[in-house]
């Protein structure tokens, strides 16, 4: 079924996009493509969690995807909930993540290819470790554990390097490819000619009004990981560089009339639902940043790639402290001259919902209202749309009305 | 400065290496998720986090604790690391540190360890105002493991039908030993295992294997027992866990072997073995199996990840084996856990049938 949605939806957007091309296309045809390759059959698949380096995995020729990313597509085609009610039946409660509930599901329906072997991280959170062990357990396949340190000091670094390189031996040992150092300099170079056209793009999102019109770059810093080290991930982060500084050559705005910047924080609702385009429609307020769009590292060192590679995975703002997390925000809201932040809260997840009052009270400080939704980003049975609205309205009107007292003064 | 150090360090976690609180002078005090604190946690931490932070943050913000030298936290699981992040924004004038702990045991993860575990050594001695010597680290782990094979008695009389005060008494111990400085553990625990074998003991109850995370309140064992139920064998973190012996082998100094002891202990369910993925279902068959249960009762805190996350697998497996699994959900108070009265009893009933 998943298979037959991906090759539909590469040749409904291949035939669109060849005549209205946008970063956002572009970008949106090769996640669909990934999810072709996933479920081709014809790959070394390798599930795993959100911070396994996965540009090093595509040096060694490997197809590998964080698993939350298929709990998005199936919320996204709004096709999750039966797997969700499959994880549920099968004892996994309703309190768990909604993306990881949504993969078991659809694990135990056959509806994930199976991994030739799965690599989990501890980093960015417990449940994703345990959901990559029961699919080791479900495949009857490898697994191999990453375990992040949650501080940058040398020997942490240092630690974490080695086990990169004890999971290149993992992976060519069931591959039966050794890494090659060349394929590896080369994944590196394109790894850091992506990472600056990034930069680029969000140096251009930030500017006031922002070319961005809040929805194009939804999901680009999460996804993005998964292209890099490629050719695509260049390809895909230059298109939305050249689109956005277009925009700002000609004076345009991604949202016309811009009136209120607003910050997403951590994962966005993958289900459709109405209530950013109200926003952006009916208030011209624009979500200008998304928490996890963002160039954090520095670019890897091409021939000793492996520290650096560590520093970028220690150095996500979601591991280790809530700290850490709070002081991203910080620098992205002063950057992005917010006016507000919305806190989606999603629920069963501990890492970063469960600091949801630290985060509250350190934009507060800053002066930045943030309003606190509570939703499952990949489960809408819950989603209380009317209720939801409402709030968002009242939270706008509060952030327009403040604007119009800063005007005054 | 050493006279006026207040002598009770806090912790929070199983994992948590009580030999070198104890080797830097100072008791180990687990804060339970047990008093009748008012619930406060929630203006700090998520609705979805496991009560059992919230309890111990409760803890902390009514001034339920007792004068604390410091606390050690540990990075088991998101929960606790979040309840260390709430920790420093509502006590900011607590001296505080959080340990790194691996996910995977083994001999990668040994040396990162035992450099986390020499920062809380130079953190412990700081506020001791006294370096902690490796002599001393192994006097503790000595004395630590003295308690846990006494434990071990006292577990081995509870199976066999003999302690009285049955599975609640043991909680109660376990309770006192990790509150209490381990020379009064020690002595504690001497006294209880030299009692003489009671005769008086209704041992009428269902054979059962209980696990899960949390389970510090010896009335919820009280319970268990007056619904038919014996606790034969029981593994929790705030239980037999805390009080696994801790093997000193292989190279290193003493902090190498620590980290490496530690990391092998019987695991809580966010400690994961590459080579036996969900291979927490076969220990659990696998115990249940050794202490001839009927039925197994897993336990967990709500919102507990890890256990959440592994369950399913463990009722699986036991489906398999033909031994029936209860799975009870609470909030760290027996006033939620009463309410499983009926389930337990049912559970217990078809089992003797």
């Amino acid at each position: 079924m998943i298979n037959r949605y991906f090759d539909s939806m590469v040749s409904t957007l291949e035939a669109k996009f060849s005549k209205q091309p946008s970063a956002r296309g572009k970008f949106t045809l090769e996640i669909l493509r990934l999810g072709q390759r996933l479920y081709s059959n014809e790959h070394c698949i390798a599930w795993c969690g959100v911070c396994i380096p996965f540009d090093l995995l595509s040096a060694m020729g490997v197809t590998s995807c964080f698993v939350e990313f298929i709990g998005g597509t199936l919320a996204s085609a709004g096709t999750a909930v039966p797997f969700l009610e499959a994880s549920e039946q099968a004892g996994f409660l309703a309190d768990g993540c909604g993306w990881h509930r949504a993969v078991i599901g659809a694990t135990d329906k056959g509806m994930m290819p199976k991994a030739n072997f799965v690599i989990a991280s501890s980093s960015p959170c417990t449940a994703g470790l345990a959901t990559i062990e029961r699919l080791a357990r479900s495949f009857d396949c490898p697994l191999f554990v990453v375990h992040v340190p949650g501080d940058l000091s040398k020997e942490s670094v240092r630690y974490l390097a080695q086990q990169f390189k004890d999971m290149t031996v993992f992976v060519a040992a069931h591959t039966g490819q050794p890494l090659d150092e060349g394929r590896l300099r080369t994944a590196m170079k394109k790894t850091n000619e992506a990472r600056t056209a990034a930069a680029k793009a969000y140096d251009l999102a930030k500017r006031v009004p922002s070319p961005t019109n809040g929805t194009e770059l939804m999901n680009f810093g999460l996804l993005l990981p998964l292209f890099i080290g490629t050719q695509t991930g260049v390809d895909v982060a230059e298109a939305f560089r050249d689109e956005f500084a277009r925009r700002c050559e000609r004076g345009e705005s991604g949202v016309p009339g811009e009136r209120l910047r607003l910050m997403w924080l951590q994962e966005s609702i993958q289900f459709k639902h109405p209530l950013i385009r109200m926003l952006r429609d009916e208030y011209r307020a624009v979500i200008v940043v998304d928490e996890l769009n963002d160039i954090y590292w520095e670019p890897i060192d091409v021939e000793d790639p492996y520290i650096g590679l560590a520093r970028r995975t220690i150095g996500f703002p979601f591991n280790g402290p809530a700290s850490n997390r709070l002081k991203h925000i910080a620098e992205l809201a002063l950057a992005y001259k917010v006016d507000g932040a919305i806190n989606p809260c999603h629920w069963g997840c501990r890492q970063g919902t469960g600091s949801r009052g630290l985060v509250e009270a350190a934009l507060k400080e800053m002066d930045i209202p943030v309003i606190n939704l509570e939703v499952d980003c990949a489960d809408s049975r819950n989603f209380a749309e009317g209720q939801l609205r409402t709030r968002l309205e009242a939270f706008v009107e509060l952030l327009e009305s403040r604007r119009a007292c800063q005007r005054v003064n | 400065m050493k006279e006026n150090v207040t002598s009770n360090v806090g912790f929070t976690c199983a994992y948590t290496p009580l030999a070198l609180i104890d080797a830097a002078g100072f008791a180990p005090y687990r804060i339970l998720p047990l008093g009748s604190s008012p619930e406060l946690a929630g203006r700090i931490l998520h609705d979805n986090l496991c009560p059992h932070i919230k309890r111990i943050l409760d803890r902390a913000l009514g001034h339920d604790l007792p004068a604390l030298a410091g606390v050690v936290f540990l990075n088991s699981c998101d929960a606790m690391r979040r309840l260390s992040d709430a920790w420093r924004a509502v006590r900011p004038g607590d001296r505080m540190v959080l340990i790194d702990l691996p996910a995977i045991p083994g001999e990668t993860a040994v040396p990162y360890f035992a450099r986390e575990l020499s920062r809380l050594a130079d953190v412990l001695s700081e506020w001791r105002g006294e370096p902690v010597s490796q002599k001393t680290i192994g006097e503790s782990i000595e004395r630590y493991n003295e308690a846990a094979n006494l434990f071990a008695t006292l577990r081995e009389r509870l199976r066999n039908g003999g302690a009285s005060g049955g599975a609640a008494r043991l909680q109660a111990l376990y309770n006192r030993a990790v509150t209490h400085p381990l020379n009064e553990t020690c002595a504690m625990l001497k006294i209880a295992a030299g009692e003489p074998l009671s005769h008086s003991i209704d041992n009428s109850g269902v054979p059962i294997f209980a696990f899960g995370n949390v389970l510090p309140d010896p009335e919820a064992f009280e319970l268990f027992e007056t619904c038919g139920a014996k606790i034969v064998e029981a593994d929790f973190c705030t239980g037999a866990r805390e009080f696994a012996p801790l093997e000193i082998t292989g190279p290193g100094d003493i902090l190498t072997r620590l980290a490496r002891g530690t990391l092998s202990r019987p695991r809580c369910a966010r400690m994961i073995k590459p080579d036996k993925p969900g291979g927490i279902a076969e220990e659990v068959l696998e115990r249940a199996l050794a202490c001839n249960a009927r039925g197994v009762i897993a336990c967990a805190a709500k919102f507990c990840d890890p256990y959440i996350a592994r369950i399913p697998g463990v009722k699986e497996l036991l489906r398999e084996a033909g031994i029936p699994l209860l799975q009870i959900e609470g909030d760290c108070t027996m006033r939620s856990f009463g309410q499983h009265r009926t389930r337990i009893e049912a559970f217990a009933e078809m089992l003797r049938r």
